[in-house]
């Protein structure tokens, strides 16, 4: 029974734990604002990044254009540093 | 200046290979440029060679579904080939960096190596972006296309149910002529293709049909042999469980159908790969069988669940007349749907006219839609007086309302719906049934004690170590599996009848496996459960490892019992924790956001979990420093006893009455803690006794010293000593101090030394005194000495008392012997 509990425990710890992650994500290390243009499962958004601000987008892989005009390709787990309007992904 | 000549070497080496290199690179570039470019282009045709058949396949559902799982795969190839770039891109921006913003008008010039190499780098940029730019517009068309496909497949599902036939061409009685005249032609071709294949093609027909019963042989006799008690059930038991009946309605059910359900297709497969099959017999064939199996299906599962011949494993509380003519019914139904369903792979191989369709499915729905009106006419139930009595109502409105809608819409012409709705009813009505019972069988197996009485634990009880509580806790797990099992198999089975295509299922199923979205927070099942199973497996591993150091290695090393619990208590610890972060990883979640979880908790530490916390600390020091260990018998504050389990918050100690103390660790860390037997067990004991005054202490000395020496678990070394200790208010006090090897024995040695001392003084005729108090009487010359006599009170009394009985008497002197002697 007590291994029983101790299960139930730990279960609910990785369930609480866990959870986020899985997204890729954008940090603008600039001082003003970029735009990205994000083609996700067939439809384009663009998406603002202010200064200094991170965001999550893209869960399951998708098409970015960066602001000085290069393309990329995410497929959900990395992260874009945006430094002097170009963006490198990590 | 010094510096510029530093740099001068390492500047011209990066011109250098720079001019080299980049010849090489920009043949290697355009290679796989060429490459990528030619992938694309492919994909594009294939994805464009798919639009069209969309167009000509717009009415065909399972080929609909097909193009959508090229197209799925097309677009995942897409993604791949546009993630090849990366490696390329990130490279390039590497060497435009090294290289530098072009100089500016008024700086010196550049080389012009160094030009030439970023324009070069430039163009290959940009002819990247112009591909990856190519895959995005790609990949956007494939996702419209498959949003274009679904579409479809909704208008063409809907189109089939509400398409209206014309019947009165299907009433005519030419229809009857044409039927008869189908059914001669689909035996002319059937006993064609008989004939020929035996006369030609023998030895294949029968080593397929020989090789599928073997396997079906096999599945059956298997399964019986495992499930035999279910399948068959003993007759003569009177007084069958609930569980009981409802496992052998599921395996009596599952087992036989499964049998010959592979029997069939396995006949079916194998005919093929004979090449057996003609192009007209093979869907004839295989709709043939599927017939079979259901109609086999539906009467196992009736026959399960209404039991005619035996009432009391009947799970339908109904009339065995009853039971006998419902399951008779529903056999019917099935035989009528099966039969439309069989009746409609005909027309359709034999290409006939669509009027015969139209009348084969209107009487078969019409009849089925009978059947089931005609079950809930049944009066199935008893009353009181065991009376037949009719169906609830509710469940019998709902039967005549499924029956009247399946008639009506196939009257009005709305075959499509009527066969759907007939359909619908028999198959998915039967998985229902099937997936009930096995919930049910769940639902009783995790109830207390019915797992633990049932034949199979009583069989792992007899090969296992497993005990009623472990196989109860078993019976919780299993009923849960069966749980999951059911769902597993039953939810794609009637979604597949709903129109759902096993396509439809598998990407519902990679897409579940994928990550699910939900608002900002996204994660994927699969790797939660992977990171559970994970977490599991180590924490078994862990206990595993901590039996085995436990028992092999550190038992073999003669190792303090006390020290063996820290170690084996640790161990386990770190394995937990390292058991749960691997779970934790494997799940995909990043430990970073475990920081988060730290600050937050930090601060809670403060406040409110400061007590569980300094426990936690204070329970890690007892198992590193032990200043106690299992099984010391210490004494903390007030509590003295057994040490019996050091956990990480609180300690178990049990006094000698059998008490259980759980002492918080901290207090046992913050305060002093005496242990009788932290180095060893050595220890010493004290027992008073005391002679009387006039007693030869020096006998008394030597007698006691030698009852301590003679007791055999007294140690020699140090030797016992008998204290000479006081001059007593009615004694003269003695001490025996004794050390003994293990102070847990001291009651023992107390008692025996008593016991000796008692029977020494009694033979040596000293005494053991009590305290006693002499009191000296004084009498006859009282009166003259007392000067306060001639007051009134005082006399009066003595007068009074004086000739009153004697006990009066000496309450009155020992008054005034309390007035003279103060004592």
């Amino acid at each position: 029974m007590k291994t029983m509990k101790k299960f139930v425990y730990a279960a609910a710890a990785l369930l609480v734990t866990g959870g986020a992650a899985f997204a890729a994500s954008a940090v603008n290390l600039d001082s003003e604002a970029h735009t990205l243009v994000v083609t996700e499962g067939g439809s384009q958004t663009e998406l603002v990044v202010g200064a200094g601000e991170t965001i999550e987008f893209c869960a399951a892989g998708c098409f970015v254009t960066m602001p000085n005009g290069d393309r990329e390709v995410l497929s959900g787990s990395e992260t874009i540093e945006i430094s002097g309007g170009k963006g490198r992904v990590r | 200046m010094l510096l510029k000549l530093r740099t001068l070497p390492a500047f011209l080496c990066l011109v250098f290979l720079l001019a080299f290199g980049s010849l090489a690179a920009a043949q290697d570039t355009e290679s796989f440029l060429e490459g990528q470019r030619e992938m694309l282009s492919g994909i594009e045709n294939s994805v464009a060679g798919l639009e069209t058949e969309i167009g000509h396949q717009s009415t065909d559902d399972a080929e609909l579904v097909d193009i959508r799982v090229e197209l799925e795969r097309l677009g995942r190839e897409v993604f791949d080939a546009s993630l090849a770039f990366r490696p390329r891109l990130s490279e390039i921006n590497t060497r435009l960096e090294q290289l530098g913003e072009p100089r500016k008008e008024g700086e010196p010039p550049e080389p012009e190596e160094v030009t030439r190499e970023r324009t070069r780098l430039l163009d290959e940029k940009a002819s990247f972006n112009v591909l990856i730019g190519d895959a995005e517009r790609l990949s956007v068309r494939i996702k419209t296309v498959i949003e274009e496909i679904a579409e479809l497949r909704r208008d063409l599902f809907t189109r089939t149910l509400s398409r209206r036939y014309d019947i009165s061409a299907a009433v005519s009685t030419d229809v009857l002529g044409e039927f008869t005249q189908e059914l001669g032609r689909v035996y002319t071709r059937v006993s064609a293709w008989l004939s020929f294949t035996v006369k030609y093609r023998l030895k294949p027909l029968l080593l397929a049909t020989a090789l599928a019963s073997i396997a079906a042989l096999a599945l059956l006799f298997g399964g019986r042999r495992l499930f035999d008690d279910f399948v068959e059930p003993d007759r003569s038991e009177q007084n069958p469980t609930y569980l009981s009946r409802l496992a052998t309605a599921l395996f009596s059910t599952l087992i036989p159908s499964v049998s010959y359900g592979t029997f069939l297709v396995l006949s079916y497969l194998f005919l093929d790969y004979f090449n057996l099959l003609r192009s007209d017999i093979a869907p004839l064939l295989w709709s043939l069988f599927s017939v079979i199996i259901l109609v086999y299906f539906v009467y196992r599962l009736a026959r399960a669940i209404l039991a005619p011949r035996r009432p009391n494993w009947r799970l339908l509380p109904v009339r065995s007349q009853a039971a006998q003519w419902l399951l008779v019914l529903a056999v019917v139904t099935a035989v009528a749907t099966g039969f439309d369903h069989f009746m409609d792979q005909v027309y359709s191989v034999l290409s006939s006219q669509l009027s015969l369709t139209v009348a084969t499915s209107l009487v078969a729905t019409v009849v089925v839609g009978l059947l089931i009106m005609a079950i809930g006419a049944v009066r199935p139930l008893e009353d009181e007086e065991g009376k037949p009595r009719q169906w609830p109502l509710k469940f019998r409105y709902l039967l005549f309302f499924i029956g009247a809608a399946i008639i009506i819409a196939a009257l009005l012409g709305y075959i499509g719906f009527a066969r759907f709705l007939s359909q619908q009813v028999v198959v998915t009505g039967a998985i229902i049934a099937t997936m009930y019972i096995g919930f049910l069988t769940a639902g009783a197996i995790t109830s207390e004690g019915a797992f633990a009485h049932s034949w199979f634990a009583r069989r792992l009880e007899r090969h296992t170590a497993f005990d009623e509580t472990a196989l109860d806790q078993l019976g919780l797990i299993s009923g849960m599996i069966i749980n999951v099992i059911v769902v597993l198999i039953g939810v794609p089975l009637i979604l597949l009848q709903w129109g759902f295509r096993w396509a439809d299922l598998t990407a519902w199923s990679y897409r579940i496996a994928g990550n699910i979205q939900i608002g900002s927070l996204s994660f994927s099942i699969m790797g939660i459960v992977t990171g559970i199973v994970v977490f599991v497996v180590g924490y078994f591993v862990t206990r595993w490892f901590q039996g085995w150091l436990d028992g092999k290695v550190m038992a073999r090393s003669r190792m303090d019992s006390g020290v063996r619990n820290s170690i084996r208590t640790g161990v386990g610890y770190v394995g937990l924790v390292i058991a749960g972060l691997i779970g934790v990883s494997a799940a995909g979640i990043n430990l970073s956001n475990l920081a988060l979880v730290a600050g937050a908790l930090s601060l809670g530490i403060g406040f409110g979990l400061q007590n569980i916390v300094s426990n936690f600390v204070s329970g890690l020091i007892l198992l590193a420093e032990r200043p106690f260990k299992a099984g010391d018998w210490i004494v903390a504050g007030a509590v003295s006893g057994t040490v019996k389990k050091i956990s990480v918050r609180a300690t178990e100690i049990e006094t000698f009455q059998r008490q259980s103390v759980i002492l918080p660790n901290s207090e046992l860390i913050n305060a002093a803690v005496g242990n009788w037997t932290h180095r060893n067990k050595l220890g010493r004991m004290e027992i008073a006794v005391g002679v009387a005054y006039g007693s030869d202490v020096r006998r008394v000395h030597e007698i006691l010293l030698e009852i301590a020496k003679s007791h055999p678990m007294v140690l020699k070394n140090p030797e016992p000593f008998v204290l000479f200790a006081g001059f007593g208010d009615s004694s003269l006090d003695f001490e025996i101090r004794v050390y003994l090897s293990d102070i847990l024995t001291q009651l023992e040695v107390q008692n025996g030394i008593r016991f000796a001392i008692v029977d020494a003084f009694e033979a040596e005729g000293i005494e053991i005194p009590f305290p006693q108090r002499d009191i000296h009487v004084r009498s006859g010359f009282l009166k003259p000495e007392e000067p306060e006599l001639p007051e009134d009170g005082e006399t009066d009394d003595l007068e009074e008392e004086t000739p009153a009985e004697p006990g009066a008497e000496k309450v009155v002197r020992r008054r005034r012997r309390r007035k003279t002697d103060p004592e």
